[in-house]
């Protein structure tokens, strides 16, 4: 569903990642685990489309839903028109989001994590790009958010998901270790 | 385009929810220009100058049998400029700290040689080279050229009745000395020589035209002065062509960079740039969002002023009637300014590094724009290829000038040349927003 080759990325004279390969498959569902500086985000970035890579190329075969680390959304507006904005931009339908309407600035934290997930759910995507998806998530949000993910997987889809809680990766099929801007 | 269009619908909500942003916004560049039109308002203020007086002025003199008040002179003077008199050496002293700009020194002897009527008595201006001087210099040629006509009128006079003594005779003084005249009239009775009694006649008839001759041969060409009323300075078309770009330049500059620069510290950017929206549809939605804020507050600044030059009852204008006119210069003036906002956006690290540099940037380029190209051509050139002149020539031309087209044209042709480079150089960099 994603497949990428000799992917690396700097930022001036600091290299990210390093030329990494790396393939996602029907059903998949991959942990990325390493320290704090590791490239789990840089990766995810550059296989959502989100970030060029400075060499290598990424092929999305399908449509790809991403949910960076910290939210990327419009702030002065509320969560409803965050989505029906992000929807008509990307010709999908809006959906329903079950949060405050108020500008997205002034909802919790745990709240605009929500809005940030449900945006990367817009337009029904096969393939979902989550970085560290549960942080700030209460615990009934976390097991629908897990549920949500196990049913993508089911019907055929793919999920990468980076975390640094080794609890959420017993959850994965596979386990990908960054360390440095390498794959271990 | 569909894209463009919901970013920019997106914009102008945000707009809306930042009404105090927008309050600041269009009441700043027109608290400048308000400045500016105080400023250009001291630029009309009288320039002090000292007034050295080493002739020990009497009160009054007489000259040719006129008698000339020099309270009064001084203080026709005043109308112009701020005579202060003051001894040589503080006079030297303030000339060379600026407190005065001029000297206006009156020698001594100098009213010994305006009655003598035999040399021309000189009086000395000294001046700094200030851009102020230039116009002292010329306020005193107008008043040394307002006392010589007066002079040349008594001087004028006194020839008259020199010549009237040499018609019809008389006693006269000339040179401090006193004599009795025959005069031509009493000479003729008294001449038997027939070709001398002709030329007696011809004389008369001659110096009878001299009354006529002399006043002509003094004043070739006369200047009649007529002071019409006219608009203030605060309602001048150059204060309205300056609020209206201010207000454009300003806002829209500021708006287009702080929108693009919020987006990029919302990290939007990233996501949108995964399809969503090309980084030119971004840049368009952000062209689009300053031309379309400038030209309705731009037109609202026109219509603003256009209701106080009527409530004034002021004319030389056009405030009605080139309304749709100013609409599309408005637009093309906000989207230069958005183009140019949106540049600084790309350059600066985040949103406020963004305004604060939008506003740093702008206020230069506003204060080169109305420097006068003849008292520094490099700022003239330097403001040539920025926006904010083009657009005051733009709006000056649009809405005052009786044949406004060409100007019109060609600062228009102007603007679009930079908006072009502008938005080139903006969506060069914006890849630097994504990186």
């Amino acid at each position: 569903m994603i497949r990428a080759r000799g992917v690396s990325r700097r930022y001036g004279a600091h290299v990210a990642l390093h030329e990494t390969d790396f393939d996602l498959s029907e059903g998949e569902l991959v942990a990325l685990v390493g320290p704090n500086g590791a490239g789990k985000t840089t990766l995810l970035s550059v296989l959502a489309g989100a970030l060029e890579p400075s060499a290598g190329t990424v092929e999305r075969r399908v449509p790809t839903g991403w949910a960076p680390q910290r939210p990327a959304l419009y702030s002065r507006l509320t969560p409803r028109e965050n989505v029906e904005l992000f929807a008509r931009l990307a010709g999908a339908p809006s959906a329903a989001v079950d949060l405050p309407e108020r500008p997205a600035a002034e909802l919790s934290v745990g709240q605009r994590q929500r809005l940030n997930l449900a945006l990367a759910f817009l337009g029904e995507p096969r393939v979902l790009l989550l970085d560290e998806p549960t942080a700030a998530l209460d615990d009934d949000r976390r097991a629908v958010l897990w549920q949500q993910v196990a049913a993508l997987c089911a019907e055929g889809g793919a999920v990468v998901f980076a975390t640094q809680l080794h609890e959420e990766t017993e959850r994965a099929d596979r386990v990908v270790q960054l360390h440095g801007g390498h794959v271990e | 385009m569909r894209r463009t269009a919901l970013l920019l619908r997106k914009d102008l909500r945000v707009l809306r929810r930042s009404p105090l942003l927008l309050a600041v916004l269009v009441s700043y560049p027109l608290l400048i220009a308000l400045l500016l039109a105080l400023v250009a308002g001291y630029a009309n203020a009288k320039p002090r100058v000292a007034f050295v007086d080493n002739d020990n002025l009497p009160e009054k003199v007489e000259i040719g049998g006129r008698t000339f008040h020099v309270e009064r002179t001084i203080r026709r003077v005043s109308d112009d400029v701020v005579l202060v008199p003051l001894e040589r050496s503080e006079a030297e002293r303030q000339l060379r700290n600026g407190k005065v700009v001029a000297i206006v020194r009156v020698p001594a002897g100098f009213v010994a040689q305006l009655r003598a009527m035999q040399r021309s008595p000189q009086l000395e201006l000294e001046t700094t080279r200030g851009l102020l001087a230039s116009r002292v210099t010329q306020q005193m040629q107008a008043l040394v050229y307002s006392l010589n006509r007066e002079l040349q009128d008594a001087f004028i006079a006194a020839n008259l009745r020199y010549v009237d003594l040499i018609l019809h005779g008389g006693k006269g003084t000339f040179l401090g000395r006193r004599f009795d005249v025959l005069g031509l009239e009493r000479a003729e009775s008294r001449v038997r020589d027939p070709e001398v009694r002709e030329f007696i006649e011809v004389a008369q008839l001659a110096l009878d035209q001299t009354d006529d001759a002399l006043e002509a041969t003094a004043n070739p060409i006369e200047l009649r002065t007529n002071t019409a009323g006219g608009r203030t300075w605060a309602l001048s078309a150059q204060v309205q062509a300056y609020a209206l770009a201010l207000v454009t330049t300003f806002l829209a500059a500021v708006l287009a960079g702080a929108a693009l620069a919020a987006e990029r510290d919302e990290r939007v950017l990233q996501r949108l740039a995964r399809g969503l929206a090309s980084l030119g549809e971004v840049l368009a939605s952000k062209v689009a969002l300053a031309a379309l804020v400038a030209a309705v507050l731009g037109l609202g600044v026109a219509l603003a002023f256009g209701v106080a030059v009527e409530a004034a009852g002021v004319e030389g204008g056009e405030p009605w009637s080139r309304m749709p006119a100013l609409v599309p210069a408005l637009l093309l003036a906000g989207a230069v300014a958005g183009a140019f906002g949106a540049l600084v956006a790309t350059l600066a690290r985040e949103a406020r590094s963004a305004t604060l540099v939008a506003v740093l940037v702008v206020l230069p380029i506003v204060f080169l724009g109305i420097v006068p190209r003849e008292a520094a051509p490099a700022a003239g050139w330097v403001s040539d290829v920025l926006p904010f002149a083009h657009e005051v020539r733009l709006f000056d031309a649009l809405l005052y000038e009786l044949d406004p087209w060409r100007t019109v044209l060609v600062e228009a042709g102007w603007l679009l040349a930079i908006g072009t480079v502008l938005v080139a150089a903006a969506r060069t960099l914006m890849r630097r927003l994504t990186a």
